[in-house]
């Protein structure tokens, strides 16, 4: 079996990374069965469908001889990504022949599902209760309203008006890589917190699973329970109410957390008051309902809302908290109308943000991916002397470029110290040498063959 | 067996036995053949809408499953339909598992860029169908699927719907015909005299500007 190292990319990677024994019990259940399937990169998804009722195992050879040449690397990406998630299971015969079958739960399970079709063990909620059910729009609303005031209280807890759920550890957990905490200083945010402010709201969703996920065990929950669950949510119709009790104790404690995401939305307020019996139901929201679905869609793509003027001067038409706390981080804010925040780019503000080791290229692309559609149009969408200054700023703070190195004098002879420029020079790691005094300064980095060489020499 | 599937089988026999009806009906006039022109221009239609209905674009494709033999009077109306579905980038797959092999749907498969199919047993057609035509338009770069042997490209014609190898064309509107016409029934233009005749007509006005 391929030991790939698996970095943490998406969801699908996370899953694939889970121990044998708990991904077997993983497809114990249909749906995640089916989560799988979807996820899969589209010649893995006709594999799978293509073995589906095939109950002997099919040597490699053979499946090479479905691919055409140029189309070979993917089938390699597509049989790594099936044995990694244990859908296929590869064995080695006696003729060192490598065959391949799916795993027979899995199969089991997906046949039954194509049959069958399968029934979520949710209750939803009967039709004659469901009057105050919040509509799409204003669940929407909800999520992303919720979804902001976590990220505002991500950057700045000082900012946030409404405190989130979240426990102060939790918060911890999330900020951890994302900020840096100075002793007795606020936390700044770090290259990667910027960088994750840039993503869209899915990616960002993404990120922060991920943290809740590979934070899950020191809190005693089983990520497996807790992927699976996150599986199934997206199988949930957007804006229906399920049942709470139909959920075990591990779900219930797991909807907790994406809840407060704005994944999720407990309504115990609004239904359990007309029934007039302690239930609780939960809606999902759109946010999790595209869980499974991959990250490259881009469609959730929000509009732009920022103006960005020759003299320096910004506009940004926006409301919200979040964008202010993001503008104020390289801007200097000059005053705040109900709609819009003015700002100015300064070179303090600038060097601000870079002191905190934003990048200017990272403000830069902030800028044009949010620039206002009214100016997205024009081709650049910020003006080139603005970006071509904060470029120039950023520059000025890199004047100087250190490199670690060795210095080397006190030559024997004039053959052997030009014997050892040569070999700095075809290691390409001569930065400077003086023929006079006979001295070098070569890279650090190879130090040691440095020595070596001089050794041979003597 | 679950409701879902008990209603399909049943849904499915029903048309059979329709069809069989209806073709029996059709059998007394002299045609015994399936309606794929009508089937094509309603997928087609289908997958109009779903491109209007937004800015989703599903990568759609029509899976033609046709077991009775080519219907020669539909010419016009398959063509059509291959034509558009040609135009709107939607490859029409076939699975051929009558007796014969069909010129319109080999037409069809290579015209759209589609795969056709006549498989050789007919007990494992669920595996052709997961195997051949499950497959998705991105991955079927990647894959070695069926060749097509060769293509009947024959054509039937307007006049008697016969299928031909060589006839007469329209030359403005290329309507095909079996023998030759003094008029277009298509278009209505009037086809000329043989070339020598119309040479000596203009000799004879020369000659008689010249007097």
């Amino acid at each position: 079996m391929p030991q790939v190292r698996i970095i943490a990319k998406n969801f699908m990677d996370m899953v694939a990374s889970l121990p044998a024994v708990k991904l077997d019990k993983l497809y114990d259940n249909t749906f995640i069965c089916e989560a799988i399937l979807r996820s899969l990169p589209p010649l893995a998804k006709k594999y799978v469908l293509e073995m589906l009722y095939i109950d002997s195992p099919i040597t490699a050879k053979s499946m090479e001889e479905w691919v055409l040449a140029d189309g070979f690397s993917k089938h390699r990406v597509a049989i790594d990504r099936l044995i990694q998630l244990r859908v296929f299971t590869e064995t080695v015969d006696r003729k060192k022949e490598t065959t391949y079958r799916l795993n027979p739960t899995f199969q089991t399970n997906l046949q039954k599902h194509l049959i069958h079709g399968g029934v979520l063990p949710r209750e939803s909620m009967p039709s004659n209760i469901t009057v105050r059910l919040p509509s799409l729009e204003d669940l929407e609303a909800e999520a992303l309203e919720q979804w902001e005031c976590f990220l505002l209280h991500l950057i700045s807890s000082a900012h946030a008006e409404r405190l989130t759920n979240f426990s102060s550890s939790m918060m911890k957990v999330f900020q951890r890589g994302l900020l840096s905490q100075r002793d007795k200083e606020a936390p700044r945010l770090t290259v990667n917190g910027f960088q994750f402010l840039l993503m869209d709201t899915n990616a960002q969703l993404w990120y922060i699973i991920r943290e809740y996920i590979s934070n899950s065990e020191e809190r005693g929950v089983d990520p497996a329970d807790l992927i699976s669950f996150l599986l199934e949510l997206s199988f949930h119709v957007t804006g229906e109410a399920y049942n709470m009790n139909t959920l075990n104790e591990v779900q219930r404690n797991a909807n907790q957390g994406p809840c407060r995401l704005g994944l999720g939305q407990t309504s115990a307020g609004v239904a359990s008051t007309i029934l007039g019996r302690k239930e609780s139901w939960f809606i999902p929201t759109k946010l999790a309902t595209n869980l499974s679905v991959s990250l490259s869609d881009s469609s959730s793509r929000k509009q732009g809302f920022v103006v960005v003027e020759t003299n320096f001067r910004l506009y940004a038409y926006s409301t919200s908290k979040l964008h202010c706390e993001i503008l104020r981080l390289f801007s200097r804010i000059e005053y705040q109308l109900p709609n819009l925040i003015v700002c100015a780019i300064t070179k303090e503000s600038l060097y601000n943000a870079f002191e905190n080791g934003i990048t200017a290229e990272q403000i830069i692309s902030f800028l044009q991916q949010n620039a206002h559609p009214r100016v997205a149009e024009r081709m650049p969408s910020v003006p080139e002397n603005v970006t071509d200054q904060i470029r120039l700023w950023e520059s000025d703070l890199n004047r100087i470029e250190m490199t670690p190195s060795h210095l080397y004098d006190g030559f024997p002879s004039r053959e052997v110290f030009e014997g050892a420029c040569d070999f700095a020079r075809e290691c390409n790691a001569l930065l400077w040498e003086d023929s006079k005094k006979m001295r070098l300064v070569v890279k650090g980095e190879i130090h040691t063959e440095m020595r070596k060489h001089l050794q041979n020499q003597k | 067996m679950p409701v879902l599937c008990s209603k399909l089988l049943r849904k499915l026999e029903e048309f059979v036995t329709r069809d069989e009806k209806l073709s029996k009906e059709a059998a007394v006039s002299g045609v015994g053949s399936s309606l794929l022109s009508g089937s094509l221009s309603m997928a087609l239609c289908y997958i109009q809408r779903v491109f209007r209905l937004g800015p989703l674009h599903p990568q759609p494709r029509i899976l033609c499953l046709q077991g009775s033999p080519d219907g020669p009077e539909q010419y016009v109306a398959v063509m059509n339909s291959i034509f558009s579905a040609q135009r709107s980038m939607v490859p029409i797959d076939s699975c051929v598992i009558g007796a014969q092999h069909s010129a319109f749907l080999q037409q069809a498969s290579y015209i759209t860029g589609g795969v056709y199919l006549k498989p050789q047993q007919l007990d494992g057609l669920f595996q052709y169908l997961s195997t051949v035509f499950a497959t998705d338009l991105h991955s079927r770069n990647f894959l070695q699927l069926p060749k097509p042997v060769g293509v009947d490209f024959r054509a039937s014609c307007f006049c008697h719907k016969n299928t031909i190898d060589m006839g007469y064309i329209c030359s403005v509107c290329l309507s095909i015909f079996c023998k030759h016409h003094k008029k277009c029934s298509t278009c209505g233009s009037i086809f000329g005299q043989a070339q020598s005749d119309v040479a000596s007509a203009s000799e004879r006005k020369r000659k008689s500007s010249e007097t």
